[in-house]
């Protein structure tokens, strides 16, 4: 196990220096920042001097050099925008990114094991059809239309919940988690029900049945387990998703997370908040699907004896 | 019988969890939770407390970028204040830190100041920090905005007389120097040269008491503030960039007043309009042809149903224009009017400019910016339609601010053929010549081209003041309606203000920038 970890964190870092190339040069393609940060009317002189207090104003492959050197000193900068560093901004919105992610793929997850398993164990009856249809539907919502709906239903209408913001008790979570929740929970119900299906009717659950396991063990001891490697790779997929920010989430409810951190960067040519948050999301990635990958080696020895000494 | 023993299963525990499992692993939650419960209720603030809803985040709260929009909004005459104040209303300027203040010279300004003013951390205001605010935002290597925004280089030499006055020198005449000196707020001589400030200290009636990056400003009442005391003694700023959230938040009671709504989500209950000085138009780039044609570009002018872009596409949120500049603004002519469309004589000055080899199917590029304004690509759509029925082949490009600002300001993008670009100016300076210097000169930053003649009326009425500098202005607004053609003007805009019935407060052109709390009461207050 540890020479398969080793191998993917090798073959993760090759990846992440063509991200760290690649955020450098698009972002640097998408224009010049100077105009946006500067008045309409400044003088030429004043936008002169602006670009070169910020190294804007030397050769990209001078810019990209002192990036490197600065990456190599875990010194990422400071924000055009606001003067701050870079990596405190980026590291004060990840957490909030990751408690999202986190609390809506858990309750996804779980959700979808027990729907998807209720739903498969008597395929084609009533409550299956009606769990295929109300996944498919969950699976299919646009989130903006959802979490605007959400406002002006929850919030606004009904007035059970705030519209809004991060201040407050357990209510402010709802709205966000919901809106997030519902492609990935639509998503995880048809797989698992799906591979589930596949599983309950495969000859080992018919041997364990005739062993007189119970139920409940032919269920989730059995075809669970060997049915978790699909779900497995699409919550991963998912997961990996919100961690790359959940943009519509954090924009409709002030969510102060990466994703509209990144999205504000972006559309402000603030390069180095970018660079710093892209940087930090690869990173989070390649960790997430390495260890995606020990699960799988986890689950099936086949994976763990596959790899190479 | 019994079942035979089952073997134990190996690894049975539902390991389809374990992507979630190691998300959380990656969590810190219990050390950064981003929900959070305070003594301030379920959307922040608590009794007392005034909130108001934000498009965006202030990148800044250092008074010397306060000409920015989304700092102004927060910092202008509430944490910290000006010497001379512009009444957005009447146009006039208004004694507040200074009482008086006289031309000396034709290029020196003095200046009284008042007494018995503090700032928020107790030193007392005097001349040196009055000297010291205009020396920072003009000379310092902070780079504030304030300096390209009304200053643009002009080099000022700063002398205290006394502890209560102080005189300021140009080094060629300036008329308007009060009007500059308007928008530079005064800090104490104590505040960084060498960086922008995050927390600033002022004078105003609110001081900053926590700003919680990402989440909230919040503010509390200067209590030893000169003049009268707000009516809340707390005010929290939060932001969503989502107009419909931000009318949500008004209907729902979670804030009494928000930064700009959209016209689908404004109610009479939770809305009120005000005119925000900002105009919008279409500059033709008279560099390259067809455009460099001035019958091309007056025909394009004759055609474009300004009425009704302002009825239907502006919700009546608008009133068609003439001109560059509103009613309010030195300059204003109040004689040019928008004429109905004439395409007949559209088409007959297009003919003619063809018949003499313009190439009037030359494809002209129509860009504009996202979010520019509500229902913008609607707007270019019915610009290029209008401007297609004379024959004219024009091309929509819709950009964000970075790509728009690319084609706004020299040096323009080269190669990039025929350009109608969609701008739209805020004048808050309330004189004409911070519009004519960009938009009309030459060689003005915003400006494509420009004549000789209308260079020189520019230049003359700059140098005047009072009511002549309002004729010698109109005059050029008229002049480049007659001469030069630059421009085709759409609407003098207005813009919606979330307002809660529970306040009362009334918007007025400097609202979009300078959103001033003391002015805010509660509406159940009488006579307050």
């Amino acid at each position: 196990m540890v020479t398969f970890l080793r191998k993917r964190v090798v073959s993760s870092a090759i990846p992440l220096l063509f991200v760290v190339f690649g955020v450098f040069c698009l972002a640097r393609l998408t224009g010049d920042p100077v105009n946006l940060y500067l008045p309409l009317s400044a003088t030429p002189e004043q936008r002169a001097e602006f670009a070169a207090a910020n190294g804007l104003d030397q050769p990209v492959l001078v810019q990209l050099w002192d990036y490197l050197g600065q990456i190599a000193r875990l010194d990422f900068g400071e924000s055009l925008r606001t003067g701050q560093s870079a990596a405190e901004m980026v590291f004060a919105a990840f957490p909030a990114t990751l408690q999202l992610a986190a609390v809506t793929m858990l309750i996804a997850v779980a959700g979808a094991v027990l729907i998807g398993c209720a739903a498969a164990y008597r395929p084609n009856s009533p409550a299956d059809r009606v769990c295929s249809f109300l996944s498919m539907t969950a699976a299919s919502i646009p989130d903006f239309w959802f979490a605007i709906m959400g406002v002006l239903v929850f919030g606004v209408t009904l007035g059970w919940l705030p519209t809004s913001g991060v201040t407050g008790g357990a209510e402010v979570w709802v709205l966000p988690i919901a809106t997030l929740l519902i492609r990935p929970f639509g998503v995880l119900v048809q797989v698992v029900r799906g591979a589930m299906v596949a599983a309950l009717t495969a000859p080992y659950t018919r041997v364990a049945r005739s062993k007189g396991a119970s139920e409940k063990r032919v269920v989730f001891g059995h075809a669970l387990r060997n049915a978790a490697m699909p779900a497995l790779t699409v919550a991963g997929d998912l997961a990996i998703g919100l961690v790359n920010g959940a943009v519509v989430v954090e924009t409709i409810f002030g969510w102060p997370g990466i994703g509209k951190l990144m999205i504000d960067s972006v559309l402000q040519r603030d390069f180095a908040v970018l660079q710093a948050a892209v940087l930090l999301t690869a990173v989070t990635i390649f960790t997430l699907n390495i260890l995606i990958d020990a699960c799988y080696a986890l689950l099936d020895a086949r994976v763990r004896q596959a790899a190479p000494a | 019988m019994q079942p035979p023993a089952r073997p134990p299963l190996r690894g049975g525990r539902p390991r389809a969890l374990a992507a979630a499992a190691a998300l959380v692993a990656l969590t810190p939650i219990s050390a950064c939770a981003v929900a959070n419960s305070d003594d301030t209720g379920t959307t922040g603030g608590g009794e007392g407390t005034l909130r108001i809803v934000l498009a965006q985040e202030p990148p800044t709260l250092d008074p010397c970028d306060a000409s920015l929009t989304a700092t102004g909004a927060v910092v202008r005459s509430n944490i910290s204040e000006p010497l001379i104040e512009r009444d957005p209303t009447s146009g006039e300027l208004e004694p507040l830190l200074a009482t008086e203040w006289h031309r000396t010279d034709p290029t020196t300004w003095r200046l009284d100041l008042r007494s018995g003013v503090t700032f928020h951390d107790g030193q007392p205001f005097t001349a040196e920090d009055a000297a010291f605010s205009i020396d920072r935002a003009v000379h310092s290597d902070v780079a504030c905005n304030v300096d390209g925004y009304v200053f643009g280089g002009t080099e000022l030499d700063v002398q205290t007389d006394g502890a209560a006055a102080l005189t300021v020198t140009t080094a060629e005449p300036d008329p308007v120097l009060p009007l500059r000196l308007s928008f530079i707020e005064v800090v104490p001589r104590t505040t960084s040269t060498d960086a922008k400030v995050r927390t600033p200290v002022g004078t105003g009636p609110y001081a900053i008491d926590k700003w919680e990056t990402g989440v909230s400003i919040a503010l509390r009442r200067n209590d030893s503030y000169w003049g009268d005391a707000p009516a809340y003694p707390r005010a929290r700023y939060v932001w969503r960039s989502e107009p419909s959230v931000r009318a949500a938040m008004i209907d729902n009671g979670e804030a009494e007043l928000s930064a700009a709504l959209n016209p689908e989500d404004a109610t009479e209950d939770n809305s009120v309009a005000y005119p925000n000085n900002e105009t919008t138009a279409l500059r033709l780039d008279g560099t390259q042809p067809p455009l460099d044609d001035i019958r091309v570009r007056k025909a394009i002018g004759m055609v474009i149903d300004q009425g009704a872009i302002a009825d239907v596409l502006f919700a009546g949120l608008a009133d068609p224009a003439a001109q560059l500049v509103p009613d309010g603004v030195v300059g204003h002519n109040a004689d040019l009017r928008a004429a109905p469309p004439d395409f007949t004589a559209a088409r007959a000055l297009v003919a003619d400019a063809a018949d003499d080899g313009v190439p009037t199917g030359k494809r002209i590029s129509l860009i504009a910016r996202n979010g520019q304004f509500p229902r913008v690509s609607e707007t270019a759509e019915a610009l290029q339609y209008q401007m297609a029925r004379l024959g004219l082949n024009v091309r929509i490009q819709m950009t964000d601010s970075a790509a728009h600002l690319e084609y706004q300001l020299r040096p323009f993008p080269k190669g990039a053929g025929p350009v109608a670009l969609l701008i739209m100016h805020g004048n808050q300076t309330g004189d004409g010549a911070f519009t004519t210097s960009q938009y009309l000169l030459s060689d003005g930053p915003q400006s494509t081209f420009g004549t000789a003649a209308l260079d020189e009326r520019i230049a003359a009425a700059g140098a005047l003041s009072g009511d002549r500098r309002q004729d010698a202005f109109a005059a050029v607004f008229a002049a480049q309606n007659d001469d030069v053609a630059q421009y085709v003007h759409l609407a003098h805009m207005r813009g919606l203000l979330g307002r809660s019935a529970d306040v009362r407060y009334e918007p007025n052109s400097a609202t979009g920038d300078e959103l001033r709390l003391a002015d805010v009461r509660p509406a159940h207050r009488k006579g307050s």
